[in-house]
């Protein structure tokens, strides 16, 4: 009888286990992690979570769609909300691992031009720039074709181990001028160029794949120079280090926030994004980190410009927007050339 | 004993290994099996299309497919499109082709200017949609299996005519299997030099010292390889204690690239994996009788002539268990080489890994994995055969 009871008991708290998740899961976020993230947590989800009563978690990840593709695969939705890139946001959108949003929840009218497609809403824009650390290495390079003359500036340059921005700033080098630069891009001579150029520098390359490599490898003087992020530039500066940023090297564009496919908080995942893509909110953030909204409001308030002359949005006349159409098309194919190229 | 006793011990000895046999059949041969099966598996054309695919498994494949063909595939790709259930057929036929992706968003955009005769207006649309190779691509990837991810792990891909080379830009799998045993081999040589002597010197020690010696061993096993490997990390790079103490006597005037490169990754690995080749040697040092060696001594053969003579193939066995284990683990080895080594050092795994969690290719990941594991296999039966001692109880007293 004894073991009946205790075969019972287990039966019960397995199945309890099993079923906890998916009752009382706290809301998911995830993103690209950070400083961004972190004056995220405070001003946007724990703000949710505060105003709502809702409790939001939130995660970190380095744009790997895999993790969204399976789970949308395996019907185990573990996040609810994701930032993504604009690329992989329309591509996921097509292949069905996002969303369509409900704009009956998030309000359309208060983004940018552009700012919102069927399966994101514009979330905030980044962008990378060239940059290096005078304490260790006086001059550095200006613009990214300095960056390729390695008697002129020797020592490791760090980029980022992907073709998205890594095959722009080979031609940008190669002289292609930001205007000409994905129609060059999309013809087979054009990659082969890009190619060609990244071949002339991969001995000197060491390659990152998540945002807080590049500075921890200009910080520990393993590379002179860099093509990182420029939020966590920024946000180094702030806490001490005096790393020049050559706007001119500014490569930008925005991310979304979109709902994973068949969330089981869907319905509070379009609140949260609409919160988060509110005015309130995002102007709060901005105090406490160089934000460039989505939101038109608070992109255009000149209280906000002042106070953040970091916002890539203040920079887009010099930089180049990063062409979501292209790396549609051409992301798929142009990725597993880069990664085969740099495994030879 | 009587035969029902017999029969009963039987059933009981059945009984204890079945949760074993169980476990094994659950924890190894299902993945193993269900990766071995991704590999060749090929229904995403057949799941997204199934009317097209259906007309395609009908038509000849020597003239354009029939009328019917065109038709259930612009209304089925344009559904699939809808239903945001297209991407994995698009991602597919990309992966076989290059532009196959961009060709069909293209038809699936103009869908709505299409019409009767498909045919023709798709023709029309783009010149490609009048190509019957084309048309035999689909129909090849309409499964139930494909040869494309293996023969691709092998730098060729499947035509009309059979077998081709792959382009060059997507031929990069076999110097990768290469690259991958180079540096096991390395790895496991140097693992089994740097290990003899070791487990000698633990198995003469007295008992106390030995026992400390064991611990010197077993507690680097014991940590966690993430941890050993970002040790190497700090270590190696360049503001590091090695490039700080060669600076600080002199022996060179510019910090040295160790970290990224393929010594590093040496280096690291050989530390992580060396517990793995002294242990099976010190269990069999450790059970040699010192007889062999005395007998042999009053025979006069001098002491280089007893080492290569009598102990050295006495304890083959423990080099050979120990080598085998060692390469079998570095054949497999990711997190290491993809921390502490360059580009140029990384092995299958990490493509496995780029497939897996990148670029959403799981056969692609399958066919590597499984094609691993084969060439591994193969390897270890080669060396069976050739090297001496790694048959069990090959021990010729």
């Amino acid at each position: 009888m004894k073991t009946i009871n205790i075969a019972r008991a287990g039966l019960i708290v397995a199945v309890l286990a099993a079923a906890a998740p998916a009752l009382a899961r706290d809301l998911m976020v995830v993103g690209f992690g950070g400083g961004f993230q972190d004056n995220a947590r405070k001003h946007l989800f724990q703000a949710y979570a505060a105003e709502k009563g809702v409790k939001v978690a939130d995660d970190v990840y380095n744009g790997e769609m895999a993790k969204v593709y399976s789970m949308v695969k395996a019907n185990d939705v573990t996040t609810d909300v994701i930032m993504v890139e604009a690329p992989e946001l329309v591509r996921g959108c097509e292949d069905g691992v996002f969303e369509k949003l409900d704009w009956s929840v998030i309000d359309q009218k208060k983004f940018i031009p552009n700012g919102t497609t069927a399966c994101g809403a514009g979330a905030v824009g980044w962008g990378v720039t060239l940059f290096h650390d005078p304490a260790r290495t006086p001059t550095g390079p200006a613009n990214y074709a300095d960056l390729w003359d390695v008697q002129k500036f020797p020592g490791k340059r760090t980029l980022r181990s992907g073709a998205k921005m890594t095959l722009e700033v080979a031609l940008l080098a190669d002289g292609v001028a930001a205007a000409d630069l994905y129609k060059v891009l999309a013809t087979p001579d054009g990659q082969k160029r890009a190619f060609d150029k990244l071949d002339k520098i991969k001995p000197h390359v060491l390659w990152w794949k998540s945002g807080a490599q590049p500075l921890q490898l200009i910080g520990s003087g393993e590379a002179a120079y860099a093509v990182g992020y420029v939020g966590r530039t920024i946000l180094a500066n702030k806490n001490g280090a005096k790393y020049p940023i050559q706007w001119n090297t500014l490569l930008f564009s925005f991310d979304y926030w979109a709902v994973v496919r068949n969330s089981p908080n869907k319905a509070e995942a379009m609140k949260l994004i609409n919160f988060m893509t509110d005015a309130k909110p995002l102007t709060n953030l901005a105090q406490d980190w160089a934000v460039s909204p989505a939101n038109a409001a608070v992109a255009n308030d000149p209280a906000v410009i002042a106070k953040n002359p970091g916002m890539v949005a203040n920079h887009a006349k010099e930089g180049l927007f990063i062409n979501t159409e292209f790396w549609v098309e051409h992301g798929a194919d142009l990725e597993a050339r880069f990664n085969a190229w740099l495994a030879k | 004993m009587s035969s029902r006793l017999a029969s009963r011990r039987n059933v009981m000895a059945a009984a204890l290994i079945a949760p074993l046999f169980l476990l094994v059949a659950l924890s190894f041969l299902a993945p193993l099996a269900t990766t071995l099966y991704r590999a060749i598996e090929d229904s995403d054309f057949s799941l997204a299309l199934p009317k097209t695919s259906r007309s395609l498994q009908q038509w000849d494949g020597v003239a354009l497919p029939p009328e019917e063909a065109f038709r259930s595939f612009v209304e089925e790709l344009r559904q699939a499109q809808q239903d945001q259930a297209a991407g994995a057929i698009l991602n597919r036929l990309n992966f076989e082709e290059t532009g196959l992706r961009t060709l069909l968003l293209q038809a699936t955009r103009a869908s709505g200017r299409l019409a009767e005769p498909y045919r023709d207006s798709m023709i029309a649309l783009n010149p490609r949609w009048g190509d019957p190779a084309l048309w035999r691509l689909f129909k090849r990837a309409t499964g139930p299996f494909t040869s494309l991810f293996l023969l691709r792990s092998l730098d060729l891909k499947p035509t009309d005519q059979g077998v081709a080379k792959a382009a060059a830009q997507d031929a990069v799998f076999l110097p990768l299997f290469w690259r991958t045993f180079e540096i096991s081999l390395v790895v496991t040589i140097l693992c089994a030099l740097l290990a003899y002597p070791v487990a000698y010197t633990l198995s003469i020690l007295p008992q106390g010292w030995a026992n400390v010696g064991m611990m010197l061993v077993l507690i680097p096993f014991w940590t966690s390889i993430l941890v050993r490997t970002t040790a190497w990390f700090i270590i190696l790079q360049r503001e590091g204690p090695i490039n700080a103490l060669l600076m600080a006597m002199t022996l060179v005037d510019q910090p040295l690239t160790m970290i990224f490169t393929r010594f590093a990754v040496y280096i690291a690995m050989v530390h992580v994996l060396l517990p793995f080749a002294i242990l099976p040697l010190y269990s069999v040092m450790k059970g040699l009788k010192p007889d062999y060696m005395r007998a042999a001594a009053s025979l006069g053969a001098p002491g280089w002539k007893r080492f290569l003579r009598i102990y050295l193939p006495l304890t083959m066995p423990g080099v050979a268990a120990g080598s085998l284990m060692v390469f079998m683990l570095s054949v497999g080895f990711y997190i290491t080489p993809a921390l502490v080594g360059g580009p140029g050092d990384q092995m299958v795994s990490s493509f496995i890994a780029f497939f897996t969690n990148v670029s959403v290719n799981w056969g692609m990941a399958a066919a590597l994995a499984t094609l691993l594991m084969a060439m591994t296999g193969v390897l270890v039966v080669v060396a069976r055969l050739v090297v001496p001692g790694f048959r069990s109880g090959g021990v010729k007293a």
